[in-house]
């Protein structure tokens, strides 16, 4: 029953889903299909909350029990309690509560701090990718010298230093490699592997509405 | 150890002080050089140009705090063009991890510079979770799926939403992306609905974008900060991605003399070892 | 510039600093903004799920009269018994119906939605353009999609024409890899530019 109910259930919204392609909106299917996708966004929403409760949890065991950097962890129970609580309250309360935009806490601390630092993480990439390319890319093979030669080619091309310098060439190189590498190979190989993963996706949407496949659903 | 030896054992601290000082020297001493147009930037802002003046027009926050230099300046340049045609513009974003904060701020700064008023000639719609059933849900019925804007007035108080109930009321979808919703854009809303849409998206996924343009899913693509720093010049406002062009081209210059160095270093040493073992 | 201005100025470019000091090495500054980043994060969803879903979704529709949305909120709930080995067959019904309305959606939209346009835009007559360059071209996409496709068909070994169309499938793949390359350091490298553009402009600027 514990695997059984579910499988059932996922096959009702999956069927109805798929049914309701076939009927125009504003059709008692597609009124039942719009509720379904109503309650999936809100069911599916709690995950969110899941991933929060489950932060907590382990910052909290890790702080009780002093394990290791137990010290930094507080600083992430006090963040998190900081950024959340003032936005559960209603705004009318004070301007500084709830999520409103310009005025809350909630507000400034997500563009003051955690907008930047989100950024600057990221920014951290161009790093590793410059010393990777010192260090690892190496044209080792044939297929992997036409990657280098490529990506050399196509860093170039994006640049105005680097397309001021190709135009220096007869014919226009950018413009050729735009048009027979981006919109040429790159754009067949891409659709080679949408239509692979698309074809992936539905096969595995369908086994899921059937029931054959059942992993989401956990260890039984 | 020989010279390439050492060179191939480098601390990588010497790497990142390079690449800093590629993109801080532009800075300090700029050198811009004049950016061509891509044809897939053309088209769309040939497709944005050709839209009525006063339509309506979603522009979608899909992307992260942490592609915000490339994106948020895709994001400017569309709501110039787009407030400028006195277009009407609901704005969304699928992204929970800051979406609703980044689509509030920079749709309401830029609206401000319009004079545009909010609930006449702009909402935000804020987000809901699930992005597939919500691409899904607004194809009947906007309201069912945000029964209220992102600071929680009903939909129904917005003069601007009594007249955009589903795709078949808004003309044109500006999707601004830096990960795999742009996909189901294309496959949901583009290929049911028929709502023609233009992509800005960050340079990595730009790759796979390609695909969708030549189908004619999408009607243009800006590809990276590079994309956003054309849009900029086809609409007279170069701002932070032209500017941003002339670090760019330092230090893609540079990654292309480190991988030359590199492999000069590579097949040396490999050619100094075989000869060391014969 | 106000006062308060000034102290965001400085906080952005202190916590900005802070995180690239890693580049050098791991210190206890970096550890500590890190680690509050990591808390803002998760402190965000909590202002999201509140307003974003329980308020605005669930909330105001039961104080309107419609108290059946407490059902996808009470199968929403059930979701946090995953944390228990024990309660977690609890949340199977709640996954399984998010899960069978998206694959729902998936099935219809992959394959109208990807796979036919895809494939149609692929079939066009070799020689319907104008010139050598948009046959060359059209000859390209052609090739390049099927080899790509039978590259990553696993279920037969790659030998014979099955093998040949496979080695012309990689040789397309690295050249698209290496554009893909060349675009993602375009990419990273933009987000570096973003920081130091704010650095530069904005903090030192704000000084000098």
């Amino acid at each position: 029953m514990r695997t059984t109910i579910p499988v059932i259930v996922a096959f009702i919204a999956g069927l109805l889903v798929v049914v309701s392609f076939f009927f125009r909106d504003g059709t008692i299917v597609g009124d039942v299909k719009q509720e379904f996708l109503v309650w999936s966004s809100i069911i599916g929403g709690f995950t969110l909350l899941l991933g929060v409760v489950s932060i907590v949890r382990v910052n909290m065991a890790t702080v009780a029990r002093k394990k290791t950097d137990w010290p930094y962890k507080i600083l992430t129970l006090v963040a998190i309690f900081v950024m959340g609580i003032p936005a559960l309250f209603p705004s009318s309360w004070s301007p500084l509560l709830g999520t409103a935009s310009g005025t809350s806490v909630y507000d400034w601390l997500f563009e003051y701090m955690q907008k930047p630092m989100m950024s600057t993480m990221f920014a951290i990439l161009a790093f590793y990718i410059a010393s990777a390319a010192y260090r690892a890319f190496r044209a080792r093979s044939a297929e992997a010298t036409l990657l280098l030669i490529t990506a050399i080619l196509v860093m170039l091309y994006r640049v105005p230093m680097g397309e001021a310098f190709l135009n220096m060439f007869p014919g226009n190189i950018s413009e050729i490699l735009n048009k027979y590498i981006m919109n040429g190979v790159n754009m067949a190989v891409q659709r080679g592997i949408i239509i692979g993963a698309a074809l992936g996706a539905a096969s595995m949407s369908l086994r899921i509405i059937l029931g054959i496949e059942r992993t989401y659903l956990g260890k039984s | 150890m020989s010279f390439w030896q050492k060179m191939e054992q480098i601390d990588r601290r010497w790497i990142y002080l390079a690449v800093a000082v590629a993109v801080v020297v532009p800075f300090l001493f700029p050198t811009p050089l004049p950016i061509s147009i891509s044809p897939e930037a053309r088209s769309l802002y040939d497709a944005v140009e050709a839209l009525p003046d006063g339509c309506n027009v979603m522009v979608v926050y899909d992307y992260y705090p942490a592609t915000v230099a490339e994106c948020e300046p895709i994001a400017v340049a569309a709501l110039h063009h787009l407030f400028r045609k006195n277009c009407k513009v609901v704005t969304l974003t699928n992204i929970p991890y800051g979406g609703p904060s980044m689509a509030e701020r920079v749709t309401r700064r830029m609206a401000a510079r319009y004079g545009k008023t909010y609930g006449v000639d702009y909402v935000n719609l804020g987000f809901k979770y699930g992005y597939v059933t919500v691409l899904a849900g607004m194809g009947q019925s906007i309201e069912s799926i945000f029964p209220t804007d992102n600071s929680g007035t009903p939909l129904s108080q917005l003069p601007l939403m009594d007249s955009v109930k589903n795709y078949s009321d808004v003309s044109f979808i500006f999707e601004v992306a830096d990960n795999a919703t742009a996909d189901y854009w294309v496959s949901i809303v583009n290929a049911q609905y028929g709502v023609p849409i233009g992509c800005g998206g960050t340079a990595v996924q730009a790759p796979k974008f390609y695909a969708y343009v030549a189908s004619g899913q999408f009607v243009g693509l800006l590809g990276g900060m590079r994309g956003a720093a054309e849009y900029e010049k086809l609409i007279g406002i170069e701002d932070v991605a032209t500017v941003g062009m002339q670090a760019q081209s330092m230090v893609h210059l540079l990654i292309i003399g480190l991988v030359v160095l590199g492999n000069i270093g590579y097949f040396v040493v490999r050619k100094q070892s075989k000869k060391g073992a014969a | 510039m106000s006062g308060w201005e000034i102290f965001q100025l400085w906080l952005v470019a202190f916590l900005t600093l802070a995180l690239f000091s890693f580049m050098y090495r791991d210190n206890p500054i970096y550890k500590a903004v890190e680690h509050i980043f990591a808390g803002l994060t998760v402190g965000y969803q909590i202002g999201l799920i509140w307003n974003s879903i329980i308020l605005q979704q669930v909330w105001s529709f039961v104080l309107e009269g419609k108290g059946w949305r407490l059902i996808p909120a009470f199968f929403g709930l059930l979701m946090l018994t995953r944390l228990s080995s024990k309660l977690s067959w609890l949340s199977r019904t709640s996954l399984a119906f998010v899960m069978g309305t998206t694959a729902g959606i998936f099935l219809i939209s992959e394959l109208h939605g990807r796979v036919l346009p895809q494939m149609q835009d692929t079939m066009v007559p070799l020689n319907g353009g104008d010139g050598f360059g948009a046959t060359l071209l059209s000859v390209v996409v052609v090739v390049g999609t099927l080899s790509t496709l039978v590259y990553f068909y696993f279920s037969k070994e790659h030998r014979g024409a099955l093998g040949v169309t496979a080695k012309v499938g990689i040789w397309f793949i690295m050249i698209a890899f290496g554009a893909h390359f060349g675009y993602t350091v375009m990419g990273r490298v933009s987000l570096l530019i973003g920081r130091v553009q704010f650095l530069i402009e904005d903090w030192i600027g704000s000084f000098l």
